[in-house]
């Protein structure tokens, strides 16, 4: 055991430690970690966004360099302040117009070509989709599964016309599905916390008490 | 009939002791488990492998502290892979909060290879073998950007050397000079290096992704849209056996050290999941 004498490996235990006791209850430990947490976490990213974005981008550009071409940016960034004042906070609505038109604007296409056309590409049964799974001849199976399920669940989440007859049959099928889908995706939620405990726990161990490497 | 009341009014903290238990001690008693190595993870190993030697990887760190324990792991096995190999490494990161992390697993690599090379051709060197670009606003912009010049958009470096004097940025200007992007996240980003990047200049993409949204993933994969696909602690475990087993690099192996905690914390926890299930069922036959 070699306990560390590093006072920052000490703080960031003592802090992740009284973070845990929240577990045990809610106690003064647990909020002034919480707290600390907060304000550091705020403190940072005014700091960094300064330093990294506004001087960098803007107002080194604009006041020092004297490129009067950035009061446009400037102008509609500081439409954004205009919300505290009710008799013109209607203009806050241009920066956000303008956000949301690029966003929209770049994002459609991309999103509809990646996440619509080339997902339901990947649903249809063909050889390429077969080999796809590099499971041999049980490629088919479950590409004959996956296309099966798609069309399932699709039907599950159609509400336009009562759940009977073919529609019934096919929404159970396909709430099954989305069932499985759940526990995958808990089974994976467990998973991933249980890692983040041994992250800590690895700190503890390791750098903090020097009991494990 | 005595046992399941008790175990219904069981005291959560109690569960919680026994789960720590069950976590620290095959940390503290480390015992070897074999690591099977899945096609996802195969596939993103070979893709690293096949990155022809005049293209670059580039290393897309997204992971903040409370995502390191499952992609940092991730993060050090592909460095060491493509420093191995001598690919040549861009690392970047699309948030800020990622920038110090990044820079903490390329100083770790680079240090192990380092104090083993015998020749300068041998050393991992700052700006010839990789570049740590840093973090410029808007990924989307940044993903779009890389496309046409990568110095245009990032003109200087993480440690404020201009991009365009460095020897590796002569060689590498845009995506046509990039074999495959590795995105580390927890978040949708390496659905954005799919829709933005690969849709627009046709880029391979690999993902590094956390276990709590892995299902969300494997779609990608299935379609060829990732090219191989990293999930969770056990994914980085078997990236760092593929590394170790194929290339003979040796190094700490955080997540594959960590594989005896998760199984026995899994066990634990179908445990508690069958008990509480019989537990209700004799008590709603009960009733």
């Amino acid at each position: 055991m070699n306990i560390s004498s590093d006072p920052w490996i000490w703080i960031s235990a003592l802090l992740s430690l009284a973070i845990f006791s929240f577990l045990y209850r809610d106690n003064p430990f647990y909020r002034f970690a919480e707290h600390i947490f907060v304000g550091v976490a705020n403190g940072w990213a005014v700091t960094f966004y300064w330093h990294n974005i506004l001087m960098p981008s803007l107002f080194n550009p604009l006041f020092r360099q004297g490129q009067l071409l950035y009061i446009i940016p400037f102008a509609i960034g500081m439409l954004y302040l205009t919300r505290f004042i009710p008799r013109v906070s209607w203009l806050v609505r241009i920066p956000i117009g303008i956000s949301m038109g690029y966003y929209v604007g770049a994002s459609i296409p991309a999103d509809v070509q990646a996440y619509i056309i080339k997902q339901t590409q990947g649903t249809i049964l063909t050889s390429q989709n077969f080999q796809a799974w590099n499971a041999g001849n049980m490629g088919v199976v479950w590409s004959v599964i996956l296309f099966i399920g798609v069309l399932c669940t699709l039907s599950y989440f159609y509400f336009s016309k009562e759940h009977k007859g073919i529609l019934g049959v096919t929404s159970r099928i396909g709430i099954v599905f989305v069932m499985i889908g759940f526990g995958a995706a808990f089974g994976y939620t467990v998973m991933a916390r249980i890692s983040l405990l041994i992250g800590r726990l690895q700190f503890f161990l390791g750098p903090w008490l020097g009991i494990i490497e | 009939m005595k046992i399941i009341d008790i175990l219904e009014r069981i005291d959560r903290r109690i569960i919680y002791l026994v789960l720590l238990i069950v976590v620290v001690l095959p940390l503290i008693f480390p015992s070897v488990q074999s690591v099977r190595v899945m096609p996802p993870v195969e596939k993103f190993f070979n893709a690293v492998d096949k990155i022809p030697e005049e293209k670059a990887l580039i290393m897309d760190f997204d992971y903040t502290p409370q995502d390191m324990p499952e992609l940092e792991p991730m993060g050090i096995a592909l460095l060491r892979h493509a420093f191995k190999k001598r690919i040549k490494v861009l690392a970047l990161s699309l948030y800020v909060q990622p920038l110090g992390l990044a820079q903490r697993a390329l100083t770790q690599v680079t240090e192990e290879f380092n104090s083993i090379a015998k020749t300068n051709a041998d050393s991992v060197i700052y700006g010839r073998d990789y570049v740590f670009l840093g973090w410029q606003v808007g990924p989307i912009l940044a993903m779009l950007s890389m496309g046409e010049s990568i110095t245009n958009f990032y003109r200087v470096d993480y440690y404020g050397n201009q991009t365009d004097t460095l020897p590796l940025m002569k060689l590498i200007k845009n995506y046509s000079n990039v074999g495959l992007v590795a995105a580390l996240s927890p978040s949708d980003i390496p659905k954005y290096w799919v829709a933005y990047a690969q849709n627009r200049f046709g880029i391979n993409v690999g993902a590094g992704v956390t276990s709590v949204s892995a299902s969300e993933f494997y779609p990608y994969l299935q379609t060829g849209q990732f090219s191989g696909l990293m999930i969770g602690m056990k994914g980085a475990a078997e990236y760092e056996e593929m590394v170790e087993s194929n290339l003979k690099v040796k190094g700490r192996r955080k997540a594959s050290e960590s594989l005896p905690s998760i199984t026995y914390a899994h066990l634990l926890i179908i445990a508690f999941i069958v008990i509480g299930n019989i537990s209700y069922f004799i008590k709603r036959r009960q009733k």
